[in-house]
C-alpha cells in the first residue's frame, strides 16, 4: 500500500484496503477533504497541487494523475 | 500588548447551524474558542486599551509619541484613517504622523519594519503600532468555512529609538494575482465580481487556493529569512507563524523542518485573529518568557493580498509584555 494511497484512505475515512485508482471520491470530496489532499500531494510528491485542479478530479487516480503532472 | 474582547466564544454554539461538520473542521482548523466583540466594538477599540496600558506599563508620556501606525483589515470608517481617531483619542500630540496601511495576516512584521525604518532614518523616536483586526463583524454566520475560524484582538507594540539595538532584518513580498481568493467584493467603490453564493459585503475565503499560495510561498519566506539574517534554525529561540489554521502551520513547520516545540500554537483559544495573530503570541505565549530573558525570534505572515513578510528580530527583558481583557 502506498502512503498516498494510505493519505488517502484517512482523507476519505475508509478503510485504505478500499483505494484504488478508481476508488470514486463522491460526497466526501468537500472543501475539507480537499485542502487535506493538497498537504498529502505536497509531502508524497513534494508538488503544490492547486484547489481548482484538485476540485476537478473525480476519482483517486485522478488524483495522482494530475500531482505528477503539477 | 494585546487586548482581546470578553466574550469568548466556544464552538457548540454552531452545532447547530452546521451540525456534524464542526467536529471535521474543528480539527483541521484547530480552533476551540475564540473571542469576539460586541456590534458596538472595533479594532480601534482594542487598540486603544492596549495602547494606554502600554504607555502607562513604560511611562510613555502622550507628547513623547512621534508617530501611530494602525495595520488592519477593520478600520473605523473608510475615511479618515484611524490612526488619526486614534491619536485624539489617545491625546497624543497634535502634529505628529499618523497613518493607516491596509495589510492582514502578512501586517505585523511589515509593520515593525514600516515602524523600525522610520525609528532609524530619525523621521520619529517613538512609534505606537497598532495591529488588530475584527473579522468576527466581516465573516457571514452561514459560511462553514470562515465563521468558525477568526476571533477578534487588537495590539500595540511600543517602538523605539536604541543605537545600541540588535540588528533586525526583514523579507517582504506580494502578488495581487490571488486578490480574488481572499476578499469582501463589495462594500468599498467597486463592485467586484461575485465570490460565493453568500453576501457580498462579507468576507469570502477560497481555503483550498489560499493553502496552495502558502505551500508555495511560505517555506521559501523561511529560507530567505535565515539566509538573509544569516541564521540557521538553530539560532532562534521560537518561530511565530501567522496562525491561519493549526493543520496548515503544522505542515509548513515540518516542511521547514523546524522543531515543533519552538512552533507556538494558540489558534485553539484564539481562533484565526487576522493581523493580531503573531503580536498575540507574543503577547501571551512567550510573555513570561520575554519579561525575563532575551529571544530571537523569527515571525512569517501570509495571507491576503498575496501579501507574505518576515522579521528576525532579537528583543528581550520587555518591562510590559501581557495580553489583556477590554
Amino acid at each position: 500500500m502506498s502512503e498516498f494511497y494510505e493519505g488517502m484512505a484517512e482523507i476519505l475515512e475508509v478503510d485504505a484496503t478500499e483505494i484504488n485508482a478508481d476508488y470514486e471520491l463522491g460526497e466526501a470530496w468537500d472543501s475539507l477533504a480537499i485542502v487535506s489532499t493538497i498537504a498529502l500531494v505536497d509531502e508524497v510528491f513534494d508538488k503544490a497541487i492547486g484547489a481548482d485542479t484538485l476540485q476537478e478530479c473525480r476519482t483517486v487516480g485522478d488524483i495522482e494523475k494530475a500531482a505528477q503532472a503539477a | 500588548m494585546a487586548c482581546v474582547p470578553p466574550h469568548r466564544v466556544g464552538n457548540d454554539v454552531f452545532v447547530e447551524r452546521f451540525g456534524e461538520s464542526v467536529a471535521e473542521v474543528t480539527k483541521m482548523t484547530g480552533v476551540a474558542h475564540r473571542h469576539w466583540v460586541d456590534a458596538n466594538t472595533t479594532t480601534s477599540d482594542l487598540c486603544a486599551e492596549a495602547a494606554t496600558r502600554l504607555m502607562a506599563g513604560l511611562d510613555w508620556s502622550t507628547d513623547s509619541i512621534d508617530a501611530i501606525l494602525f495595520i488592519s483589515q477593520t478600520p473605523d470608517y473608510r475615511l479618515p484613517a484611524t490612526a488619526a481617531v486614534l491619536q485624539a483619542r489617545l491625546e497624543l500630540r497634535p502634529g505628529i504622523i499618523a497613518f493607516d496601511v491596509n495589510l492582514g495576516c502578512s501586517a505585523y512584521p511589515y509593520g515593525l519594519w514600516l515602524a523600525m525604518t522610520m525609528v532609524a532614518t530619525g523621521a520619529a523616536r517613538r512609534v505606537l503600532l497598532a495591529v488588530g483586526d475584527t473579522s468576527s463583524r466581516v465573516v457571514d454566520p452561514s459560511d462553514r468555512s470562515t465563521a468558525l475560524l477568526f476571533g477578534d484582538a487588537g495590539s500595540v507594540t511600543a517602538i523605539e529609538y536604541d543605537p545600541l539595538a540588535p540588528v533586525a532584518s526583514f523579507v517582504l513580498g506580494s502578488d495581487g494575482r490571488g486578490a480574488q481568493n481572499l476578499i469582501i467584493p463589495q462594500g468599498a467603490f467597486r463592485d467586484g465580481a461575485a465570490r460565493g453564493d453568500h453576501d457580498q459585503t462579507r468576507l469570502f475565503m477560497d481555503g483550498g487556493e489560499i493553502f496552495t499560495f502558502t505551500l508555495k510561498a511560505v517555506p521559501p519566506l523561511v529560507a530567505d529569512t535565515f539566509r538573509l539574517a544569516e541564521a540557521s534554525a538553530d539560532d532562534y529561540d521560537a518561530f511565530l507563524f501567522h496562525q491561519a489554521n493549526a493543520f496548515m502551520i503544522k505542515h509548513l513547520a515540518k516542511k521547514s523542518k523546524l522543531p515543533t516545540d519552538k512552533v507556538p500554537i494558540n489558534i485553539d483559544r484564539y481562533g484565526n485573529t487576522s493581523s493580531a495573530t503573531i503580536p498575540l503570541l507574543i503577547a501571551d505565549d512567550l510573555s513570561e518568557r520575554l519579561r525575563s530573558s532575551t529571544m530571537r525570534l523569527a515571525m512569517f505572515g501570509f495571507g491576503v493580498g498575496y501579501s507574505w513578510a518576515s522579521a528576525s528580530i532579537t528583543i528581550g527583558r520587555l518591562a510590559c509584555v501581557e495580553t489583556i481583557t477590554s
